[in-house]
């Protein structure tokens, strides 16, 4: 199978699960006892205001009319309008995303580069120092709480040392660089304003260190469990056999090979990753999707609620079907099977 | 060792060696310095206020928004006829000319006309006149929404002349004069028009401000901050601030920290035990008021053996309100009197009070003919944590009296749909007036016109009560209203139609450098932003 024919057929199957997936949630969001309206009119409001504003909404149609004209509207690239912040959705989401893609990306990339190396390490010492280091960080990062890891960190941080801002992506002063991307390091790195570059960069480091102190485990034992595999099979062996120098081996022989199961789960912790920075942009104030979502679940505001799952839907499709042309590539053996 | 595995381990170490040392070595060598001096450390300029909060504001409309959060920002954005008196440096719940100079109303008290300022400019320099006025409330009613609920009788408002407007009511509304001190009474400039595109304006005002207060918004950064600069045009003395800034920070822990760092002057919404520790930290200073804030049980009258009052009594002898005072709010509460709270006319302080007294209440309970014991729901929803304590102290202190009580938490969402259907047996609530005026608590507590959300979260119906509320609705007269609700106060509180457990004192924790802070209960979480200043 070429691979314009498996772009396709996935493609074909991401639309599938993006009607799934927005039934789904539209159903469950539907199912939760409550009404928006009641609680967008305050503590007591009458009935006929309570009315008036479901008619604005369209909240007193039956659930069908309302699902498929959400869907009609999604068609057209229309989210809806926010309940609860009366702003359409697709604005509050463009808003919102660019600050969680930021974190969220920053978050990966120090896991990846942080992660993988201790895994080689690990793998090629095993049972060293640096094994049992490399495993205990790992242990440490999956079983510690991320709100209460975040906590310490500020508390530490920013409360004693006072080395780092305490929240925001910016200083209160600060203003955000002219909008290109939406990501303040790229936008200031363009506009040459090194002032906001590098108050973007302190802002980032905690939120996105404690992210990342999560997956750094996750990936690093994944790199050591592959890589460990690997490093016993034949074609190693042999390799080492015919006197192949060790770095070779390691780096460009067996590394490659277990890079292949790591992307995979690289592409799932991507979805972690966005629940965890739920938490992470509570403690530090990071003003991204994951806050935004959090308040519109407590206040059921369906439309935001919709958009946020179809946004990381579509988001999560994208990073798989990536991943998995990766795969085909670093992988001839399933480029073949198809 | 062979060499190759030597060689392996260098690379390796070499690798492990360089992460470390950037991890351990290099980053907190160069953070302080990336930061800078100013950044990180400094406390805010004298001439700036930075309010932490713990949310997003949701909507700047007045016209829309219910929410203390927003009116935070949209009541000193903006100007209504009437605003609250401050005595002696403490907010009163009495009201006195704002941009009105004077008012008459008619002997019926249907017609009610005020003659306005003619220095009052909004922040465009518009003046604020009576068609100014005519369009607010106009605007106000067509939107139709929470806001508007404080103006049930309101027919009509009309322009006499440019200084001159009248406003005609369908039937006499007692509360009428102070509701016009409500953030959604709230004088819009007219301009918004310009901004309409047939929404009334909904989608502009959600995120601006037109008004003619001291201040206007500058800037709003959805989730990270609002920045509020002085109005040029504003008529009254010049704030000494030049900019507030509302900074968002949800977790409290957080705030807290940035208070105590001086990142931030005043942090919103501590919980209890934050703002003891911050009691004895240096550069801070918390501070106590006695709110209008009550918390209380609703018990579920329609349903039974809650309908039966020797129940309901029993149960309010049976809990112990100084513990619950004690132990879940650290001392910083006293037991309601009655429903209506101290500090609010027509409170009577010789009212019966519900003292813990366990034969009394198996007594009732016998009476009854549920000496067998019996099984009741607590409803009840996280987002207070003290909602959840107070179930559990509940739990314990009725089990005395044979009464168990099964804890059922829900969403608050979902919660609130099953106070609105009845769907419970007991449940715990909050109230906060939005006007100073007992009908707050008596109208809408116990008019059986009002059962469920609107307020009469009990289901309580007696024609007796609804006769004397009702009345004292539509008399002008203060000493009869006050006859009026106290009598019906008397039958509520023998009747046992809620718990009445606590009236909360309201703290706010901020630097010890800021001054002029002035406490209204009707403006909780609302700072008057212009007239304070910083040492």
């Amino acid at each position: 199978m070429g691979l314009g024919q498996v772009i396709a057929r996935r493609l074909t199957l991401m639309v599938l699960v993006l009607v799934g997936v927005t039934l789904l949630t539209f159903l469950i969001a539907h199912a939760i006892p409550g009404d928006p309206a009641r609680l967008l009119a305050g503590q007591r409001a009458s009935d006929e205001v309570v009315a008036q504003i479901r008619r604005n909404y369209g909240l007193d149609q039956p659930l069908p009319v309302q699902y498929v004209r959400y869907m009609s509207g999604l068609l057209q690239g229309d989210l809806g309008r926010s309940i609860r912040t009366g702003r359409p959705v697709a604005e509050d989401l463009a808003r919102f995303f660019p600050a969680t893609l930021e974190l969220v990306a920053t978050a990966m990339f120090l896991a990846v580069v942080i992660g993988v190396p201790l895994g080689v390490a690990s793998a090629a010492r095993n049972n060293s120092w640096v094994d049992h280091l490399s495993r205990g960080v790992s242990v440490a990062g999956v079983s510690m709480p991320l709100f209460w890891f975040g906590l310490v960190a500020l508390a530490i941080l920013y409360g004693k040392l006072g080395w780092l801002p305490g929240s925001g992506r910016l200083s209160p002063f600060g203003l955000a660089p002219p909008a290109v991307t939406g990501l303040y390091l790229i936008d200031a790195a363009l506009a040459r304003n090194w002032d906001t570059w590098r108050d973007a960069l302190v802002h980032l480091i905690m939120p996105a260190g404690c992210l990342a102190f999560v997956h750094v485990g996750v990936v690093a034992r994944q790199v050591r469990g592959s890589l460990l595999e690997v490093l016993h099979q034949d074609y190693i062996r042999t390799a080492r056999a015919y006197g192949v120098p060790p770095r070779r081996v390691l780096y460009r022989y067996a590394l490659r090979n277990a890079l292949v199961p790591t992307l995979t789960v690289v592409g799932l912790a991507l979805g972690d990753l966005l629940a965890g920075a739920v938490v992470t942009e509570t403690v530090f104030a990071w003003p991204g999707m994951g806050s935004y979502v959090v308040d519109s679940i407590s206040s059921l505001d369906f439309p935001a609620i919709m958009g946020f799952t179809v946004v990381v839907a579509v988001g999560y499709s994208v990073i798989n079907l990536l991943v998995d042309l990766v795969t085909l590539r670093l992988d001839p053996r399933i480029r073949a099977m198809g | 060792m062979t060499g190759i595995a030597m060689r392996r381990r260098t690379v390796v170490g070499r690798v492990l060696a360089l992460v470390l040392s950037v991890l351990l070595n290099v980053l907190p060598g160069v953070l302080p310095g990336l930061a800078g001096d100013g950044l990180v450390l400094a406390a805010t300029p004298r001439d700036v206020l930075v309010i932490g909060i713990a949310g997003d504001v949701d909507n700047l409309d007045p016209h829309v928004t219910m929410t203390n959060r927003s009116w935070a920002v949209t009541y000193p954005a903006y100007q209504r006829l009437v605003r609250y008196k401050v005595q002696d440096g403490i907010g009163s719940t009495e009201v006195e000319p704002d941009l009105a100079t004077g008012w008459t109303v008619s002997d019926d008290g249907l017609v009610w006309t005020f003659t306005l300022r003619t220095t009052a400019r909004f922040a465009d320099g518009t003046p604020v006149n009576a068609h100014a006025v005519v369009y607010s409330f106009n605007r106000l009613l067509a939107i139709g929404e929470g806001p508007a609920d404080a103006f049930p009788t309101l027919a009509e408002v009309e322009a006499v002349d440019d200084y001159t407007v009248r406003f005609t009511l369908s039937e006499p509304f007692a509360p009428f004069l102070l509701t016009l001190a409500n953030n959604g009474a709230a004088i819009i400039n007219p301009r918004l028009e310009e901004h309409a595109a047939g929404d009334l304006g909904r989608g502009y005002l959600a995120e601006h401000t037109m008004g003619s207060g001291p201040f206007q918004v500058e800037l709003w950064e959805k989730d990270q901050q609002i920045r509020l600069v002085p109005n040029p045009y504003y008529d009254g003395p010049a704030p000494v601030f030049r900019m507030v800034v509302f900074l968002v920070i949800k977790d409290p822990s957080a705030r807290r920290l940035q208070l105590e760092r001086g990142d931030i002057d005043i942090a919103e919404a501590l919980p209890l035990d934050q703002l003891e520790l911050l009691r004895t930290r240096p550069g801070v200073r918390v501070e106590d008021y006695p709110s209008l804030r009550v918390t209380y049980l609703y018990l579920n009258n329609q349903r039974s053996p809650l309908s039966d009052p020797r129940v309901r009594q029993a149960i309010s002898y049976a809990v112990d309100y100084d513990a619950i005072i004690a132990g879940v709010m650290l001392g910083n509460a006293v037991q309601m009197r009655g429903p209506v709270p101290q500090g609010m006319w027509s409170h009577d302080p010789d009212l019966f009070q519900y003292r813990r007294d366990l034969d009394k209440a198996r007594a009732l309970l016998r009476e009854a003919g549920l000496s067998g014991g019996l099984r009741l729901g607590y409803l009840y929803s996280p987002v207070y944590p003290e909602w959840e304590q107070i179930g559990l102290a509940l739990q314990a202190q009725l089990a005395e009296v044979g009464i168990q009580l099964e804890l059922q938490p829900y969403a608050y969402a979902t919660m609130r749909a099953m106070l609105g259907d009845g769907e419970f047996d007991i449940a715990v609530g909050n109230w906060t007036p939005d006007f100073a005026d007992p009908f707050m608590f008596m109208n809408y507590w116990f008019d059986s016109a009002n059962g469920g959300l609107p307020g009469n979260r009990s289901f309580y119906s007696n024609p007796e009560v609804d006769r004397l509320i009702r009345h004292a609705a539509v008399v002008t007269d203060i000493d009869e209203r006050t006859r009026l609700y106290r009598e019906a106060q008397h039958i509520v509180v023998d009747e046992a139609a809620y718990v009445y457990l606590y009236q909360q004192n309201y703290q706010v924790a901020m630097r010890d450098n800021v001054v002029g802070y002035v406490f209204n209960p009707m403006l909780v979480d609302i700072f008057n932003v212009d007239t304070m200043s910083k040492r």
